[in-house]
């Protein structure tokens, strides 16, 4: 295997340097846009995540660090040595670390909550669980009710569970459900951090947020109700709802307490900078160690806990980021250049495609600041992107709305999309492969929605 | 030769080397959960996992690790659903839920698997 990514390294870097060269030719160092080419990491990264558990699947599951780390490393030499663009990779880096925080503490803190629902499975029942989800998913973030609520659902269906109850999971709570507030998904809480108003979100997605909601809860009942499971005889259920963990709840709140914890936000909190990290991520990766230590053991055996989904995350996202840096730059540089011709359907369909295969939060980022330059305006001016959000809220909706939703069209689309499917398969459900969800659930499920949206909201808007 | 209620009740344990589990009674196996490994094909000698009853005890390989207990950690657990050999394998509730923790010094423990642990058939 190391000789293998290293072979791929060198032959990548040998692409790259030499298309550098002849690229660079009079434009000499002014030109910081990253080659085309360099998206190849990247694809190929995203390829191997599609690819790898469906066709070479224990070498995949025995190399996918390795592989992550050796691509990721591709394009940060070449941001290194080629671009000497240190910004970049640091920013990156500090966006990283943010994430994978407030992750790993989210799912470390909410590994030590057990909840026993001891009610017969209904399609109602499932309704009910995945609206509930969807609703606290903006008070604990997509991850935390991802991580919550994903085995008391799994043990209500576990006489007629199916792939379908675990991919609606994912599309309502991992995903679509937090796109109320800024805590409910990265991008949101990125749009909030540049100047959008915390309930900006609510008042201008509620709209969409509901229609969209039942839709997939119609879908999904009409689905569930031909599922008749099997009727074992005498099984009473209690209807109680047990709840254990409650130290791990304190934890919760303190991690969701310190989203806020920043020197944006709150002036008097002091700045690590140059450390790619502030005083928030270091709350988070305590709270990662504290919850772990202190958590009772009984749950976390029960709830089988162990890093391993949190690893796969950490390891394949370190890529992503990684390796998807030239390719936002271009993003946003062809934004620029052709902002003022994009509409608002435009920039819906854009960032949501985008944000299927990208990680949202950037993906957002850029688009935002692609329709800002639109108007004169800049995101890095809170005044500007909190008047943009008031006097052209569409743009804002399009591209808010897309960063959530379509986050739920792959495994990758979203970080707890990832956690959710490995829970599963460790609990003797068998999964969709990468392009079994998108075959089966996301493009006939999803997309007809999505489509909707687009044809009722931002179609013809300009 | 114990029967799986006798392993259970007296809490015996069965052995682990490298990819090889014993188990000290004797089962058919029609699933097996590894990790986010979900076998049910017993067939290969290759991939996947094949298993074998012999006179004293049930023995499992895992071909596609070296050694269980670097994969299996410590709150993690194979699980495995079993029908006592002799016992109606198309009868339902013959079928049993059981959890292997890799412990050390080669030993296995075998626990029956509550309804607190995932685990769907």
């Amino acid at each position: 295997m190391k000789k293998l990514s290293s072979k791929i390294s060198f032959f990548l870097f040998f692409i790259f340097f030499a298309n550098n060269i002849f690229a660079s030719g009079s434009e000499g160092t002014e030109n910081l846009l990253p080659n085309p080419f360099m998206v190849l990491p990247f694809a190929i990264l995203l390829l191997m995540i599609a690819t790898g558990p469906l066709f070479y699947h224990h070498f995949w599951e025995r190399n996918y660090p390795k592989i992550a780390l050796a691509l990721g490393s591709v394009t940060v030499i070449y941001y290194l040595i080629f671009l000497n663009d240190t910004h970049s990779l640091v920013h990156t880096l500090a966006e990283y670390i943010s994430f994978i925080a407030l992750l790993a503490s989210l799912f470390v803190a909410s590994g030590g909550i057990l909840i026993k629902v001891d009610k017969k499975s209904t399609p109602m029942l499932n309704v009910m669980i995945l609206l509930f989800g969807a609703v606290i998913s903006n008070i604990i973030g997509t991850t935390g009710a991802s991580m919550l609520l994903i085995r008391p659902y799994i043990k209500v269906n576990r006489d007629r569970i199916k792939a379908y109850h675990i991919v609606f999971f994912i599309f309502a709570v991992s995903n679509i459900g937090g796109a109320l507030d800024p805590i409910g998904d990265p991008p949101l809480f990125l749009g909030f951090l540049r100047g959008i108003g915390f309930f900006w979100f609510f008042e201008h997605i509620f709209v969409v947020w509901v229609p969209t909601l039942l839709a997939l809860m119609t879908i999904f009942y009409i689905i569930d109700s031909r599922n008749k499971g099997e009727e074992k005889p005498g099984v009473e259920y209690t209807g109680k709802i047990e709840f254990r963990g409650g130290k791990n709840v304190i934890f919760l709140a303190i991690i969701l307490l310190s989203v806020f914890i920043d020197p944006g936000i709150i002036k008097w909190v002091p700045s690590l900078t140059p450390l790619p990290f502030g005083i928030r991520e270091i709350i988070m990766l305590s709270v990662v160690y504290f919850s772990y230590k202190y958590a009772d053991k009984k749950i976390l055996e029960a709830n089988e806990f162990n890093f391993e989904p949190i690893r796969e995350v950490a390891f394949l996202f370190v890529g992503i980021f990684a390796t998807m840096i030239p390719a936002l730059q271009l993003i946003e540089h062809e934004s620029k250049i052709y902002g003022h011709e994009l509409t608002p359907g435009i920039f819906y369909w854009a960032t949501g495609s985008l944000s299927a295969l990208l990680d949202n939060a950037p993906t957002f980022l850029n688009f935002l600041s692609a329709a800002l330059g639109k108007y004169g305006m800049d995101v890095d001016v809170k005044q500007q992107v909190y008047d943009f959000s008031l006097t052209y809220p569409i743009y804002v909706q399009a591209i808010s709305i897309a960063a959530v939703f379509f986050g739920a069209m792959t495994y990758i689309g979203n970080g707890p999309n990832f956690m959710v499917k490995s829970i599963c398969e460790r609990a003797g459900i068998k999964m969709p492969s990468f392009f079994g969800f998108l075959i089966k659930y996301s493009i006939p499920i999803l997309l007809p929605i999505f489509f909707i949206i687009w044809l009722l909201v931002f179609y013809g808007k300009v | 030769m114990k029967t799986l209620d006798e392993v259970l009740k007296n809490n015996l344990i069965g052995l682990h080397y490298g990819n090889r589990v014993l188990l000290p009674f004797k089962v058919d196996i029609l699933k097996a959960v590894i990790e986010s490994e979900i076998i049910t094909d017993f067939s290969s000698t290759k991939k996947g996992a094949s298993y074998c009853i012999t006179d004293g005890f049930t023995e499992i390989y895992f071909y596609d690790y070296k050694i269980l207990s670097e994969v299996v950690t410590e709150h993690e657990k194979i699980k495995l659903v079993i029908v006592e050999k002799g016992k109606d394998i198309f009868d339902f509730a013959n079928h049993r839920k059981i959890a292997l923790h890799v412990d050390d010094k080669h030993k296995l423990l075998i626990s029956e698997i509550n309804e607190d642990t995932l685990f769907i058939e």
